[in-house]
């Protein structure tokens, strides 16, 4: 197994970046779709920064690759929840115009309206 | 060297694909370069030596949340056409994440980090990580309790998704 000669910091460096772009997406975005997927950008990135610690700091040892597994299974549990979620957003607006779009603006007033 | 070149070439490749899904105006277009972008971190995964994770990455980021994303902006393409004409830039937003992205790569050049891995990753890792998956004083609990969440996620995933 050849010994990889990228220092650690660059994997951090652009964890980081990933991380932030992502962050910047969840704020800037006025679509829910585009924040489930902001909310995937920033989730791998964090898998990123484990998987790298775990080959840097300790090889021989199990612990970041099983936290990192275990982010994976937090990221399909999200994006499975996100894709209900929009859904049962919808739902109240499938035969008016497209209002439930940017609803992360006024989440709790469209939930409502469909509970009346 | 090569590595580095390699490195650097995916890395600038998933930064812009990352880029370009928080600010390409089309829905799909978004979704397409999400799946770049986990590509790119894939191949990272190759370079740290660890094939398994990059394997991974491709079969649950790649090919099962992306494309969950994907067949959500298509059930709900009415709402995605809607919100492309919103698109906003927002220099608030901007200013906040670059502005902690240079503190945080600050903080990461000023610490000490090694330069290379401590040692070389051993044969059949891939087989520790499994046996400490389901080892009692290693890492079974959390293992189990991911199991439950998921079951409890599909169950609550079905009902929220129900028609009623």
């Amino acid at each position: 197994m050849p010994i990889a000669s990228v220092p650690l910091s660059w994997y951090l460096i652009l964890g980081a970046a990933l991380f932030w772009v992502g962050l910047y997406g969840l704020l800037a975005s006025r679509a829910l779709i585009r924040t489930l997927m902001s909310i995937a950008l920033m989730l791998n990135a964090v898998v990123l920064n484990l998987v790298a610690f775990a080959r840097f700091v300790e090889p021989a040892r199990t612990a970041g690759k099983t936290f990192a597994l275990i982010v994976y299974a937090i990221a399909a549990a999200q994006a499975a929840l996100g894709l209900a979620l929009l859904i049962a957003v919808r739902r109240p607006h499938s035969t008016v115009a497209v209002e439930g779009t940017d609803v992360l603006n006024r989440a709790p007033r469209v939930v409502d309206e469909g509970k009346r | 060297m090569f590595e580095q070149i390699v490195f650097l070439v995916f890395a600038v490749f998933a930064l812009v694909a990352a880029i370009k899904v928080v600010t390409t105006p089309r829905i799909s277009h978004a979704v397409l370069w999400l799946m770049s972008c986990f590509f790119g971190v894939a191949v990272l995964y190759l370079l740290l030596d660890s094939p398994f994770m990059a394997g991974i990455q491709l079969l649950i980021y790649t090919g099962g949340v992306a494309v969950l994303i994907g067949v959500a902006s298509v059930v709900l393409r009415g709402a995605a056409r809607e919100a492309q004409r919103r698109v906003t830039h927002s220099w608030p937003a901007s200013i906040v994440a670059l502005s902690l992205f240079l503190l945080m790569a600050w903080m990461t050049l000023e610490l000490p980090l090694p330069e290379a891995p401590q040692a070389a990753n051993p044969e059949g890792s891939l087989a520790l990580l499994g046996a400490a998956l389901v080892d009692p004083a290693g890492y079974l609990l959390p293992f189990e309790l991911i199991g439950v969440l998921l079951l409890v996620l599909l169950v609550g995933a079905l009902y929220l998704g129900k028609e009623r």
